[in-house]
């Protein structure tokens, strides 16, 4: 039997353990509180919604980029939980690469999070065509760069996944990783005019930004008067690539450190 | 005579502890052995190595031929395994559980189909066959694990104490299943329990501080040292130099 049959059985039982955890499911409800919240709040607290169509479609992408989230706690019992709760001694002693074992767990928790995206992307284009009859084409591009987004978010997992000894220490790493450390750099760097696009958190942001900039985001809540600096929106080139930078190296160092890793 | 399991020198160190000391051992086919020694004597290690869950840090182990860190797809495919207390994916049931691990081994349709429903009659779970592994007790585990080792029907079984957690009589099912199989198998299989080793293997090996301290029969060492035990007790307790 090829490998490639093997990693084809290997993503169809991890997604269906995606399709039975109950996370999918939580993830799903935020996706669509993100949005409803975008869509009541927006009109309730402002003049109505945004008279640019750009600026309504750079808020909704709130929800899609709340899906990519999700992605640390698909992926963060990856690998360490095969190790932490033993289940490696029966999925390591079949006659399976452990490389196939992670990019199988690799595709399936990104078919998780695709459904998800997905599903954020269908309400942002049902949202806008009502509200305002069309859809910027630019959407596309928030698509295409949520979806780079997530694979390099998820590979960032699946390395701190390949290196701590349990699920839930890698889930928070990750989480802190992202959202924390990356994200006080992120607001220094800006704050203080220095490049920051080859950090995670702003390579999220052009998921928005890439609709007009931090300005037009920032239209969309009540415009920027009275911030006491400016925004400069990092370029979306470089962002693509530090995003395939996250993707690939977290990626490789996950397949190296799981294939060295042993049970003991 | 052809060898089921070659262990060639094989040493193993945790950071600074030394677990396995240049063991060697050759187990013929078809041939059941015991492997003995009190806890932390290295037996665990030993089966881990040859299921290539550890890495030795010199020596080599074969497992028909084929050397385990090598070509360990390879040599994987030839071997049945339960090591340590099994743990399964709680979100599977034990029929989607063999499923997996069938088809992960090559195994499809009606064949795959009709040798899940022998395994799990074999260890009895017929009535659990389609409730998910997260309500199962250890015993239950313990019968899958059982289950998903005869799946494909391998020439080898290794088995680090598979009566583990079984009620008195899992255990006695447990011997029989093991014992039959053993037949027409290696079986290289480490425990505590003195009388289970004696019902399932002819031959033991017994070990300490990651040495070799015998490999006979047990009809040898009973006749050596009065009974196994006494063999077991004799020869783990003397003092190493």
């Amino acid at each position: 039997m090829s490998e490639f049959e093997k990693l084809r059985i290997v993503t169809g039982y991890e997604f269906l353990k995606h399709v039975r955890r109950k996370r999918l499911y939580v993830i799903l409800g935020l996706t669509l509180v993100a949005e409803l919240a975008v869509l009541i709040l927006v009109p309730v607290l402002g003049d109505g919604f945004p008279d640019s169509v750009m600026a309504m479609a750079a808020l909704l992408s709130v929800g899609p980029s709340l899906a990519t989230i999700g992605a640390i706690f698909f992926a963060g019992d990856a690998i360490a939980g095969e190790f932490e709760s033993k289940t490696g001694f029966m999925l390591f002693t079949n006659p399976v690469k452990r490389t196939t074992l992670v990019i199988g767990k690799y595709l399936a928790c990104y078919g998780a999070v695709l459904l998800l995206v997905i599903l954020g992307y269908v309400i942002v284009t049902i949202s806008l065509l009502a509200i305002y009859g069309t859809v910027p084409i630019e959407t596309l591009s928030s698509f295409g760069l949520c979806l780079l987004y997530t694979g390099s978010v998820l590979s960032v997992t699946f390395f701190f996944s390949a290196i701590s000894k349990g699920a839930m220490g890698a889930t928070v790493i990750t989480l802190v990783f992202v959202m924390v450390i990356s994200a006080i750099i992120d607001s220094v760097l800006m704050m203080t005019g220095q490049p920051h696009w080859f950090l995670l958190s702003t390579n999220g942001d052009t998921i928005a930004t890439v609709y007009g900039g931090y300005e037009l985001f920032m239209e969309g809540l009540g415009g920027m008067e009275g911030m006491p600096f400016e925004f400069e929106t990092p370029s979306i080139g470089l962002s693509v690539l530090s995003m395939v930078g996250y993707l690939a190296v977290g990626f490789l160092l996950s397949l190296w450190i799981s294939k060295r890793r042993q049970l003991a | 005579m052809k060898e089921s399991i070659v262990i060639e020198n094989l040493t193993k160190y945790y950071n600074k502890f030394l677990a396995l000391d240049k063991l060697s051992l050759r187990i013929p086919a078809n041939e059941n052995v015991g492997l003995l020694g009190p806890n932390g004597a290295g037996k665990s290690t030993t089966l881990k190595i040859l299921c290539g869950l550890i890495r030795a840090s010199s020596g080599a182990a074969y497992i028909d031929g084929v050397n385990v860190a090598e070509k360990p797809e390879q040599a994987l495919s030839r071997i049945g395994v339960i090591v340590e207390t099994p743990e399964f994916y709680s979100f599977l049931t034990p029929e989607e559980t063999l499923g997996y691990l069938g088809r992960l081994r090559g195994m499809r349709g009606d064949e795959l189909k009709r040798r899940i429903k022998e395994v799990i009659k074999l260890v009895r779970l017929e009535d659990w066959s389609k409730v998910k592994i997260e309500k199962f007790s250890r015993g239950m585990k313990q019968r899958l694990a059982l289950a998903q080792t005869l799946l494909h029907d391998p020439p080898v079984l290794i088995l680090d104490e598979p009566g583990l957690g079984l009620d008195p009589r899992g255990v006695v099912e447990f011997r029989e299943i093991i014992e039959g199989a053993g037949k027409e198998k290696t079986i290289f299989f480490a425990s505590h329990q003195l009388v289970e080793v004696s019902q399932i293997c002819n031959h033991v090996a017994i070990i300490d501080h990651g040495r070799l301290l015998a490999y006979d029969s047990i009809v040898e060492l009973e006749k050596k040292y009065q009974s196994l035990e006494r063999a077991y007790l004799e020869l783990t307790e003397a003092p190493l130099e």
